[in-house]
């Protein structure tokens, strides 16, 4: 890729026109044979999958925790949500260690505590926050008398609050994780990629809960869901506008070329305007529950898909931000 | 053993006195029985490195310019021994989440390879692309530098350090020859005095000599990082004369220490986090 069998680079006319030229948008440089100044991220699907789940399994508490304790279905949402978080908090560590190659390796970063570093606040996070969550399913577990009620006293009441801390935590480190790194395009979206990676775990959760809920015949609760997945999604919509606005030429390997298409696609188009016409769509008609079923595990199985796909565009992305020296050159504040 | 330092050592790379022979990268492979990058010709002037690399510490850059001016056309070739920059405020020690990451009794960055688990976060919060990941146990015996291969080799080792999870690699500025009294193996090696080692302080009073003798002799020098870099990362522990722009060496006119966006990055998440829970909140008492 960066072997120069060309000869040196001249300028042409037609620059201009050419969007996946790499000097589009930044100030003329020399560079280095142009070569890449930063080293691409060593990430594959892994550290995707993780920014994904680790994202949902926040959202989950989150979900938990604004369900109502005095109605029925709010609190068979609450016990899906528990259930779900606490599942998916234990995807978590695996999908790291599958990264890190051996199992010990995770345990070297239980050595210390280092604020200063995203990756160490994130490992502890996920760790109190799978604690608090494995707490909730104990409660749902003792209060259903599947665990004995001799348990109570070692699961406080105020691990609910706790868990939906955590959870708040847990659904948007990941963006600090990225922004706060040298990859110019990360670090062009130093407010932008923690505020959509919040949002698009929020979505991503209520698609979870709606789905357990519609496949369990919890349809009571989908509305409510639905609402709280069309904020989250309208938000995360505007900041990603917002982003591709503010990030000019740093923002162009997530926003431009064939990937940029398959990030519009999947996840604006795919991802939040389809479930929102389609939670429209079951707000105007009354439809039959089989339709209305189907409806809610298409439309979060897409919110899904999507909240997938920002992820991996944002790494995929940032590996092509890191190979051009333009836009290493001058780094983002 | 247990001599107390107090001073921060590092080096001072003049691109003046850089013939480009390469010793430092040679020595400094031998000495940190480094794996050769394999042969591979870039047709990039006499520079077949590339690159730092997580098993090549020192690179020698090699820049060629022609100018065409009052004199007619002139051909500039200016050679530097690029290496890690040991940052007064260093973007990979902040950022490593196991601590393998220190800052030793030399005032140096040096990556502890045990305790290394391979995350590769340091990696890409270096400014400067500097530290990379290294395989270090490949069942076939092969050692590659990921960075200098081509596209598809590249791939396959990729996904061959997934499998087996590699550490990260950077010049150590030969932590191990400076707690015996020696001179790190580059500037050993170095035949015309380009690579400097010695106290911080007494290697930048000597820089800012030398590059205003050189001004003073019409020479077009600059030091790069003998004063803070900008950008929260302070001064460089490894600094550099050149003469020309920071970027036809492959060096960032402005870098930024990555740790300086947390700040605004955790408030955007907290305020998202905190509104989409109040609006859960108010959606689920309203109906």
């Amino acid at each position: 890729m960066h072997r120069s069998d060309a000869p040196p680079r001249v300028p042409q006319p037609d620059d201009a026109f050419a969007g996946a030229s790499p000097q589009a948008g930044f100030p003329e440089a020399p560079t280095y044979f142009d070569r890449p100044l930063l080293k691409a991220p060593h990430w594959g699907w892994n550290v995707v999958a993780y920014l994904f789940v680790g994202g949902i399994t926040g959202g989950l508490g989150i979900v938990a925790a604004v369900a109502r304790g005095d109605r029925a279905e709010d609190l068979r949402l609450r016990r899906a949500a528990r259930f779900a978080g606490l599942a998916l908090a234990s995807a978590s560590p695996i999908l790291l260690i599958s990264h890190l190659g051996r199992p010990e390796r995770f345990l070297n970063m239980l050595r210390i505590v280092k604020f200063k570093s995203p990756m160490s606040m994130g490992v502890w996070g996920l760790l109190l926050y799978s604690g608090t969550a494995a707490g909730s399913v104990a409660r749902e577990l003792i209060d259903d008398g599947t665990l004995s009620r001799r348990l109570d006293r070692f699961v406080p009441p105020s691990g609910v609050l706790l868990q939906a801390l955590l959870g708040c935590f847990m659904s948007g480190y990941t963006g600090v994780l990225l922004s706060a790194t040298a990859i110019p395009l990360w670090g062009a979206g130093k407010r932008h990629i923690p505020a959509a990676s919040v949002c698009s775990s929020v979505a991503g959760a209520c698609a979870i809960a709606s789905l357990y809920s519609a496949l369990e015949g919890n349809m009571a609760v989908i509305g409510r869901l639905e609402r709280l997945e069309a904020v989250a999604s309208v938000v995360e919509m505007a900041v990603l506008g917002d982003f591709r606005r503010i990030s000019g030429a740093y923002g162009a390997p997530m926003y431009d070329g064939p990937r940029g298409r398959r990030f519009r696609n999947v996840t604006l188009y795919g991802g939040i305007l389809i479930p929102g016409a389609l939670s429209i769509l079951g707000g105007l008609f009354d439809l039959p529950p089989r339709a209305q079923k189907w409806r809610t595990i298409v439309s979060s199985l897409l919110t899904l898909a999507g909240g997938y796909v920002l992820r991996e565009t944002l790494i995929e992305a940032g590996k092509e931000s890191a190979a051009n020296p333009h836009a290493a050159f001058r780094q983002p504040q | 053993m247990g001599t107390p330092v107090s001073m921060a050592t590092g080096f001072f790379t003049d691109a003046t006195l850089c013939i480009g022979c390469k010793a430092c990268e040679v020595a400094c492979k031998q000495w940190n029985e480094l794996p050769a990058d394999g042969f591979e010709f870039t047709g990039d002037s006499y520079d077949n490195t590339s690159q730092l690399s997580g098993t090549s510490w020192r690179h020698v850059a090699f820049v060629e310019t022609t100018e065409l001016g009052d004199a007619g056309v002139t051909d500039r070739w200016s050679m530097l021994s690029d290496v890690c920059k040991h940052c007064t405020a260093a973007g990979c020690h902040e950022a490593c989440p196991t601590g393998a990451i220190i800052r030793n009794e030399f005032g140096n960055v040096f990556v502890q390879p045990d305790v290394c688990n391979g995350c590769g976060y340091c990696v890409v919060s270096c400014p400067f692309g500097v530290i990379d990941l290294v395989e270090r146990f490949d069942p076939l015996g092969r050692q590659y530098n990921l960075a200098t291969l081509n596209e598809n080799r590249r791939e396959e080792n990729r996904t061959a350090l997934a499998g087996s999870g590699g550490v990260a690699g950077k010049c150590t500025l030969c932590y191990d020859r400076q707690k015996l009294g020696f001179v790190p193996a580059c500037a050993k090696a170095c035949p015309t005095e380009s690579i400097r080692f010695g106290d911080l302080d007494e290697l930048r009073d000597e820089a800012r000599e030398r590059v205003a003798n050189l001004q003073e002799r019409g020479v077009a020098a600059a030091l790069y990082g003998a004063d803070d870099v900008g950008g929260g990362i302070g001064p460089l522990g490894a600094f550099f004369l050149l003469t020309g722009r920071p970027e036809s060496y492959n060096l960032p006119a402005e870098p930024v220490l990555p740790s300086t966006r947390q700040r605004a990055g955790y408030t955007a998440a907290a305020l998202a986090a905190f509104g989409l829970a109040l609006a859960g909140w108010a959606i689920f008492r309203a109906s």
